[in-house]
C-alpha cells in the first residue's frame, strides 16, 4: 500500500495496521528494553522499518518519508509506546533530516537523505561540551576555514551512541569577535575523518550509551556546512518538533508505576496503608499528567504549534519519574542497595530504576532550564 | 463543539456581571463575617440568569447544560470569590417539589442542603431517622445556613424539607474563615413530609463545581502575585527576577494547568455518563489535585508578597481564607485519594 493512502484510513483502521505490523514485525524480546539499545542490537528493526518505508512518518513523500498528518502521526507515536518499541539511533531521522530538508542545499539533501533512509548513515548530535552544558552557547568547539577545508578542533560531550555512528552534525564557533549566539555554524562530518576519537563515558547506571568525541584538527570539504556560516545557533534552536511533547509523555512513569507495583507485591508492601497512600498519590499524579498531555495532543492533532509551556510537561513527567523511582528504594529496603535485579527479574531491578532516572531532569534542557523557559516566556517574569 | 463554546461564552458573560474579571473586591469584604454571610439582593440577580436551574431538566424550567458548563461558571465565581451558596444550592435543588421548585429558582426561596453528619465525609446518609412522621439527628457544616429559608435534610430513609422555625428545629451558626457560616440543624422530633430523591450525584457534581470554583480562586490569586513579582523592586530589581522566586511561581503555574486538566477532563467524564465508580473516581481525582494546587498558591501568594501578604488590608489574604473552607469541604485531600483508591483500585496503568 502506498503510504499517503494510510492518511485516508480511519483512525482506527490506522491503529490496527499499526498495531499488527508491531506484532508481525517487532522482535519481543525488544520490548520495552531496561535501557538505550545499541545499534547492534536494533539494527534490524531499523531496516524493517526503512524496508516499509515506516522509518520517518513526519518526513514528507518526496523525501522518503511517509508524509504523515500530524494526527496519524501521533497515533503511530503512541502505537509504538504502548508497544514498548526501543527508540532506535534517530538523530538522522528527527535532526539532520528536517535541518537539510529546511536549510540545506541540493547536493546535500540528495546524499544525505537517501541514506539516512537506507540505514547507510547513522547520525549522532555534537552539541554539548565539557564547558558548555545549558549554556550551550558558550560551546568552544572551533572551525576555521583553511583553503577548501573547514579544521575543526575541540570536543563534544553526551554524544549518545557515537560509536554507532558514522556521522555526526557538530555546532562550531566560527566568529569569536561577536555575541556568542551569532558566531556558531552547523556541520556535517564523517566519523571516519582522521582525528576525530570517541571516547565511551559510563555513566551512573553502568550504561555506556553516552560517549565524548575529541576534534583533533579535523578537516571537512568546505561544502559541509549547512546554511551561512554563524547562522547555526539560529537554525538549531529552531529544530523543535514533537520531540519536545514527548519527554512528557506520561508512559515513561507508567511504566515506572507498573514496576514499583510489582516491587511492592514481592516485599510484601501492597497492603500497606501508609505504601498505599504514596502509591494513590503517585497514581493521581500521573493521572492528572496523561490529562495535561493530552491537552497538547488535543492541539497537534490541529495542528497547532505548540508553545512554550509544553516545558511544564516534561518538568513534571520527569520529577514524577523520579519520585516513584525514589519510592521503589524505600519499599526495597536493603533490596534497594543491590547491584543486580532481585530473582534475576530485570523489572524487580529498584537500584538500577532508581539511578536509570537520574538524568531525566538533566537532558533536553535540565529542568531548571525549563523553568527559566516558562518564568520568561510563559510568565512574562523579568530575566 | 460550537453549541457548546456558545453556552460557555454565554455564562462566562453572564458570570461578569456578578464577578467582573480582575474586578475589586469590596463586596466581598464588605459581607465578611455579617449573617447571612451574602447578598440576598444578588443571590436573587443569580437566580434571576438562571444559574441555579443549570442542572436542572427543562421540564422543570431548569437549562439542563452539563458539568462543563456548570463548572466553567463557578470557576468563574470563584475567581470573584463569590459568596452567594449557590453551589450548595444546587445540591438540593432537583429535589424539590414543583411547587417550592418554582420559587427556589426565582431566588425567592433559599433551600440548601443538610446532608453531612461528620467531618470530612462525602456520605449523605448518616444516621437522621424519619420515622412517623417526625425527623430526629444532627446534621454539620451546612454553608451559608445564615440565609436559608429552609433545608432540604437527607436521613436514612428518603430526604425532608423543612422550614428553620420549624417545631424541634435549632439551628446554631459558626463563622468560617471566609466570612461565610456553617450551620449546626439539630432536629428533635420535628415534623417532616418524606419527599423521594436522591442527592448522591447532586453531592458529587458539587464536588466538582467546588474544585473548579479553587480553579478561579488559585488562578486569579496567582495573577495578583505574578503582578506582584514584576513590579516589586528590591535590591534593585523586579523581584521575579530572581531565579528561585521565578522558579516557585512556575512551579505554581503548572499546579493550576493540572487542575484545570484534572477538573476539565472530570467534568468531559461526568457529562458522558457511564459507570457511576468510574465518574466519581475522576471527580475525586480534579478535587484532590484542585485541593492541593489551591492550598499550594494560596500559602504561596502569601509568602511571595512577603509582610504585606500578612495584613488582612491585602486581597491575597481573602483568597487563602477561601482555599481554607472549600478544600475542607466536600472532602479534603487526604479523602479523595483514598476514595480514588477504593474506586478504581485496579490502576489502568500498563
Amino acid at each position: 500500500m502506498n503510504n499517503l493512502d494510510l492518511n485516508l484510513m480511519a483512525d482506527e483502521t490506522f491503529r490496527a495496521t499499526v498495531k499488527d505490523f508491531l506484532t508481525a514485525e517487532y522482535p519481543q524480546h525488544l520490548r520495552n528494553p531496561a535501557k538505550r539499545l545499541r545499534f547492534a542490537e536494533t539494527r534490524d528493526w531499523y531496516m524493517t522499518l526503512s524496508r516499509k518505508g515506516w522509518l520517518c512518518p513526519h518526513w514528507p513523500a518526496e523525501h522518503g518519508g511517509m508524509g504523515l498528518t500530524p494526527n496519524k502521526q501521533l497515533i503511530m507515536i503512541e502505537e509504538f509506546e504502548e508497544y514498548g518499541v526501543a527508540r532506535i539511533n534517530d538523530q538522522g531521522m528527527v535532526m539532520v533530516g528536517p535541518l537539510l530538508m529546511q536549510h540545506g542545499t541540493m547536493a546535500q539533501k540528495s546524499f544525505h537523505l537517501p541514506r539516512i533512509i537506507s540505514g547507510e548513515n547513522i547520525w549522532c548530535q555534537g552539541y554539548s561540551e565539557p564547558n558548555a552544558g545549558s549554556d550551550l552557547a558558550s560551546l568552544r568547539t572551533e572551525a576555521v576555514l583553511d583553503g577548501d577545508e573547514w579544521v575543526i578542533n575541540g570536543s563534544k560531550i553526551w554524544t549518545t551512541l557515537a560509536h554507532d555512528a558514522n556521522w555526526i552534525y557538530v555546532l562550531a564557533r566560527t566568529d569569536k569577535g561577536v555575541k556568542k549566539q551569532e558566531g556558531i555554524s552547523f556541520f556535517l562530518v564523517p566519523m571516519s575523518t582522521p582525528g576525530i576519537t570517541v571516547q565511551p563515558i559510563v555513566t551512573i547506571d553502568l550504561n555506556e550509551e553516552f560517549c565524548q568525541t575529541f576534534f583533533d584538527n579535523v578537516r571537512i570539504p568546505k561544502e559541509n556546512i549547512v546554511g551561512a556560516p554563524n547562522k547555526g545557533w539560529t537554525m538549531a534552536k529552531a529544530l523543535l518538533g514533537f520531540e519536545r511533547l514527548f519527554t512528557g509523555s506520561p508512559k515513561q512513569s507508567q511504566h515506572a508505576l507498573a514496576r514499583l507495583r510489582q516491587l511492592a507485591h514481592r516485599m510484601g508492601a501492597w497492603e500497606d496503608a501508609n505504601f498505599q497512600d504514596r502509591y494513590t498519590a503517585l497514581r493521581l499524579d500521573l493521572a492528572d499528567l496523561a490529562a495535561l498531555f493530552e491537552t497538547y495532543l488535543d492541539l497537534t492533532r490541529r495542528g497547532d504549534t505548540l508553545g512554550p509551556d509544553v516545558s511544564q510537561l516534561k518538568i513534571w513527567q520527569t520529577e514524577l519519574y523520579q519520585r516513584i523511582t525514589e519510592t521503589m528504594l524505600d519499599v526495597a529496603g536493603e533490596n534497594g542497595a543491590l547491584l543486580e535485579p532481585l530473582d534475576g527479574n530485570r523489572e524487580l531491578h529498584p537500584s538500577g530504576a532508581f539511578l536509570q532516572a537520574r538524568p531525566a531532569t538533566i537532558y533536553s534542557g535540565t529542568n531548571e532550564i525549563q523553568r527559566n523557559i516558562m518564568a520568561k516566556n510563559v510568565l512574562g517574569l523579568p530575566g | 463543539m460550537s453549541e457548546h463554546d456558545d453556552a460557555l461564552r454565554m455564562l462566562r458573560d453572564s458570570a461578569a456581571a456578578i464577578a467582573p474579571p480582575g474586578g475589586d473586591l469590596r463586596r466581598i469584604r464588605a459581607l465578611r463575617y455579617h449573617a447571612p454571610g451574602f447578598d440576598v439582593g444578588i443571590w436573587q440577580e443569580m437566580c434571576g440568569m438562571g444559574w441555579l436551574g443549570l442542572r436542572v431538566s427543562e421540564e422543570r424550567g431548569g437549562s439542563a447544560l452539563g458539568m462543563r458548563e456548570f463548572c466553567a461558571l463557578t470557576e468563574q465565581l470563584g475567581a470573584g470569590l463569590v459568596p452567594e451558596p449557590l453551589i450548595p444550592a444546587t445540591i438540593a435543588i432537583n429535589a424539590l417539589p414543583d411547587d417550592t421548585l418554582a420559587q427556589a429558582l426565582a431566588g425567592d426561596m433559599l433551600v440548601l442542603p443538610a446532608w453531612q453528619e461528620a467531618p470530612n465525609s462525602l456520605d449523605p446518609r448518616g444516621a437522621t431517622t424519619l420515622r412517623n412522621g417526625k425527623l430526629n439527628g444532627t446534621k454539620v457544616f451546612i454553608p451559608m445556613a445564615a440565609g436559608a429559608d429552609a433545608f432540604l435534610v437527607s436521613t436514612t430513609n428518603g430526604l425532608a424539607l423543612l422550614a428553620p422555625d420549624a417545631q424541634g428545629v435549632t439551628l446554631t451558626l459558626d463563622k468560617t474563615q471566609d466570612g461565610g457560616n456553617f450551620g449546626t440543624l439539630r432536629l428533635d422530633n420535628t415534623p417532616a413530609a418524606p419527599l423521594p430523591g436522591d442527592i448522591t450525584e447532586r453531592l458529587e457534581e458539587a464536588t466538582l463545581a467546588t474544585a473548579a470554583y479553587l480553579l478561579g480562586v488559585m488562578d486569579r490569586v496567582f495573577a495578583l502575585t505574578l503582578d506582584y513579582l514584576k513590579t516589586r523592586q528590591q535590591f534593585g530589581k523586579p523581584i521575579g527576577s530572581f531565579q528561585a522566586l521565578a522558579h516557585r511561581a512556575v512551579d505554581l503555574r503548572i499546579q493550576i494547568n493540572l487542575a484545570r486538566a484534572s477538573v476539565e477532563a472530570a467534568a468531559t467524564t461526568w457529562d458522558a455518563g457511564g459507570p457511576l465508580p468510574l465518574r466519581q473516581a475522576a471527580i475525586s481525582r480534579a478535587k484532590h489535585r484542585a485541593n492541593l494546587a489551591a492550598m499550594l498558591v494560596t500559602r504561596q501568594a502569601i509568602q511571595l508578597h512577603g509582610g504585606i501578604g500578612n495584613t488582612d488590608d491585602y486581597d491575597a489574604g481573602l483568597f487563602l481564607r477561601k482555599a481554607m473552607v472549600l478544600t475542607a469541604s466536600y472532602g479534603n485531600a487526604a479523602l479523595h485519594r483514598a476514595r480514588f483508591a477504593a474506586l478504581s483500585p485496579e490502576a489502568d496503568d500498563e
